[in-house]
């Protein structure tokens, strides 16, 4: 049976005979579980503050000895029962005060109420994490040297060489903050831009933007891309390009619109606004339809780009498209359609499109009250154009009793007001009786 | 007997027929088949926008270029031109003197109005001599006088062809008696299409060659001559179509109407045209490099469709500027002239120098790629 020979050397446990694994040994060759070999040599670790090497490493795999069973946290101060289970002290201090005398775990009851630290436990917890946390900041410098090195090779290469080290560089970028910082601060955000232009590849173009995405960009770059040629390249790849390519340019654009010194006109594309309502209804892939509806929002608010935006049919596209969308698309997609229909080409896009009256009647009261009031702004947009003949459609698509609801619920002033208009503005072309019955509350709707 | 021979033989002969019906019908389904896998490049604009220019350079590009009895086939075509070019300066010069009130600018001196006179009976004849030494020196002479500097500047009403410096400064080369033309010398020369020219090439990939073939049609630009494009239309991948964008303040050959509203209406009128409802659209706006030499002196107002043009700023940022509106103007025409359910189709821009070979190698290599991942996506691999 091995001995323990107390011994000083090292700092922890055991001597050096072999059959006591010291702690560092025993982590590194992953005999409590450690995740990654290597690193560091006995003896050399830091005293950082636990909880914070925890927080930011912010690991998925843990050894499962270093777990409380009741939080599933790592633990930071564990202490045992008299069963012999560990757990974090104050959650069990916790447990203990909701009064009940019984082991998480086992369920047996305590015949000692004694929490004892569990010191040796807390000490290979400590080694554990210090030991990661090493690894990452070595992997992070490593990133953060690659970075420059690719950042220098970039100015020099083309065609394949130049498509692979952005490639590289995009990798680099997603997993570590201290690529991101690198770029930023040696000038790769310049070099990247610089790489967007007329004659760009989509190879090329779809990399760097994917890059320029991760990254804070100031404003002096923001202005940069927005060039005509450069934003071009970007409209070109949210054309042509893969979703995820699709995605990365719609966060680019919205990155590109949260500046002070953005102007409409730079977007004012006709091509921007195509592919925009392509990738918004684009079956194949239903995770960019909210992406693309929230840019779409942001730009429908610019009066310059509203007509653009309406020259290119997009109002009965999205008209038909709400029956399939989700409640958050749905308010979306209202949100624009009332932008649009505050110009006179919008009302008579919204006129024109037989959908319109039919589906805005049925979103009244459905969704949220921001959808109804959408939806009743788009109403009275629509019905004030054409009276008589709007009315018609509305009243038989059942918009009197819809009305009433809106007036009789607790909504907002200003939606109940607007409702009353309507209503009047509907009446006006039905004698009462008529339009008593036409008010009628369908069963479902009761 | 006889009949059971007879009858043997007519079947053996049959088999023979069968045979080679089915080895020919065999033939027409493999090879149509293969044409299914060429890719069509239609070439159309109006006259003059650089469409034969695009086809010569894909020629040098992707096949094996010119030979040298090709090159000298080119010969008489340069020396035409250049008789040209000296006959219609020489008698723009005697009709702007006519018609401006300070006709002295106008009046070429008196000695080269002599030479004048002879060139410009040569060049009105249906064949031209080659172009000796001596001509070439009276051809220098002439185009030094400050009268014909002057018709120049105001080349915009006449139909002077743009290779018209080159090849004046050229000219003691051209002039050579072993002269061969250079592969510049033959992308300058200017001759008008007839008919259909058609090359096949497979686009070369850093030295590989990849699976793609394309076959390129090259058609002729004057008006008269459309009716010719028309049963091409069927099945083409992509329309190139060349516009030359610093014809915007020149008229054309058969009428005072503006060249660029020309190439707008005709532009318009492809876009509409059913047969190219699934077809991509490259458009090339050719002719930048003298674009951007002449925005800064004709202001593109001049030109009615461009007549809210704002210049913003001057020099290098003036010349994007204006870029940008022109092309602006023509994606606004493409999506006026495109209905809701053709919006997929393919559209693209490219800013071209028909004449920089570089320039094409890098659009033509564009244009591939878009195209490849245009089959990608419909094939439903993207």
């Amino acid at each position: 049976m091995p001995m323990l020979q107390p011994s000083k050397k090292n700092g922890f446990l055991g001597g050096g005979d072999g059959r006591v694994l010291d702690l560092d040994t025993a982590v590194k060759d992953g005999v409590l579980g450690g995740v990654g070999a290597g690193g560091l040599g006995t003896g050399v670790v830091e005293k950082l503050d636990l909880n914070k090497m925890i927080e930011e490493l912010n690991l998925s795999e843990v050894p499962s000895v270093f777990i409380c069973p009741i939080s599933l946290e790592p633990m930071t101060d564990p202490v045992t029962l008299c069963t012999g289970q560990t757990y974090e002290k104050s959650n069990i201090l916790k447990w203990l005060g909701m009064g009940h005398y019984t082991c998480p775990t086992t369920m047996q009851e305590l015949w000692d109420d004694m929490l004892t630290p569990n010191k040796t436990l807390y000490q290979l917890i400590c080694t554990w994490f210090s030991q990661q946390y090493v690894q990452m900041k070595k992997r992070s410098e490593d990133a953060q040297g690659r970075t420059s090195e690719l950042l220098t090779i970039l100015k020099k290469v083309k065609g394949q060489a130049r498509i692979q080290t952005l490639k590289e560089l995009h990798q680099l970028v997603d997993n570590h903050s201290t690529a991101r910082t690198a770029v930023v601060d040696e000038g790769g955000v310049t070099v990247l831009t610089s790489l967007l232009g007329p004659f760009t590849s989509y190879a090329v173009g779809s990399e760097v933007i994917a890059i320029l995405v991760n990254l804070t960009l100031c404003s002096d770059s923001k202005a940069n891309l927005m060039q005509p040629s450069k934003v071009s390249s970007v409209i070109d790849v949210l054309n042509e390009g893969s979703i995820d390519a699709k995605l990365n340019c719609v966060r680019l654009i919205e990155i590109l619109m949260d500046d002070k010194g953005f102007r409409a006109e730079s977007l004012s594309s006709h091509s921007l606004l195509v592919a925009l309502m392509r990738l918004i209804r684009d079956k194949r892939h239903p995770n960019g339809h909210l992406p693309g509806l929230a840019l779409l929002k942001s730009v429908s608010i610019h009066n310059e780009l509203q007509s653009l935006i309406l020259n290119i049919g997009a109002a009965p596209q999205l008209v038909e498209l709400i029956p399939f969308l989700n409640p958050e698309c749905i308010e979306l997609t209202l949100f624009t359609l009332d932008a649009l229909s505050s110009t006179s080409q919008g009302k008579q896009a919204l006129k024109d499109c037989p959908k319109t009256i039919p589906t805005m009647v049925k979103l009244l009261m459905r969704i949220s009250e921001i959808c109804t009031g959408h939806a009743l702004s788009i109403l009275l947009s629509v019905c004030k154009l054409a009276p008589e003949e709007c009315s018609l459609v509305a009243v038989e698509a059942g918009l009197a009793a819809k009305l009433l609801l809106v007036i009789q619920s607790g909504c907002r002033q200003i939606l109940k007001q607007q409702a009353a208009e309507l209503l009047k503005l509907c009446s006006l072309n039905y004698s009462d009786t008529m339009f008593i019955s036409k008010c009628k509350l369908t069963r479902t709707i009761q | 007997m006889g009949s059971v021979c007879c009858t043997q033989q007519h079947r053996r002969a049959d088999s023979d027929e069968i045979e080679q019906t089915a080895e020919i019908e065999d033939r027409i389904e493999r090879e149509s088949k293969a044409e299914e896998h060429i890719q069509k490049l239609l070439l159309l604009g109006s006259s003059d926008s650089g469409k034969s220019t695009i086809f010569k350079q894909i020629k040098l590009l992707f096949q094996n270029g010119f030979d040298d009895a090709e090159l000298k086939n080119y010969i008489p075509v340069i020396h035409a031109n250049i008789y040209q070019t000296i006959k219609i300066l020489f008698d723009g010069s005697k009709e702007l003197s006519q018609s401006f009130s300070d006709r002295s600018r106008f009046h070429v001196s008196d000695e080269n109005k002599e030479i004048g006179e002879r060139l410009s009976e040569i060049g009105s004849r249906l064949e031209f001599p080659y172009l000796t030494s001596e001509i070439a020196d009276e051809i220098e002479t002439l185009w030094q006088d400050s009268a014909i500097q002057e018709t120049l500047s105001c080349c915009n009403k006449l139909q002077v062809p743009d290779c018209a410096h080159y090849y004046i400064e050229n000219l003691q080369r051209l002039s050579n008696p072993g002269y061969i033309p250079t592969k510049e010398d033959v992308l300058y020369a200017r001759v008008q299409t007839t008919g259909v020219v058609e090359i096949q090439f497979s686009p070369v990939r850093e030295n590989k060659r990849s699976g793609e073939v394309y076959r390129l049609f090259d058609v002729g630009g004057q008006r008269n001559e459309k009716r010719k494009w028309i049963h091409l239309f069927e099945g083409v991948t992509a329309v190139i179509f060349c516009a030359a964008i610093n014809e915007y303040d020149q008229t054309l050959l058969e009428n005072e109407t503006n060249r660029l509203m020309e190439t707008k209406e005709l532009f318009e009128w492809v876009l509409k045209q059913p047969c190219f409802e699934k077809t991509s659209f490259m458009l090339f706006l050719n002719k930048f490099d003298l674009f951007e030499e002449k925005v800064l002196k004709v202001p593109l107002n001049v030109c009615e469709w461009f007549q809210d043009y704002q210049p913003a700023s001057s020099g290098k940022q003036e010349i994007e500027h204006a870029y940008e509106f022109v092309k602006k103007k023509f994606e606004e025409l493409y999506f006026r002239s495109t209905s809701p359910d053709c919006v997929d189709r393919v559209f693209k821009i490219y800013r071209t120098n028909a004449l920089d070979q570089k320039l094409v190698k890098k659009t033509f290599k564009l244009v591939h790629e878009t195209l490849r991942r245009r089959n990608l996506f419909e094939a439903g691999l993207l």
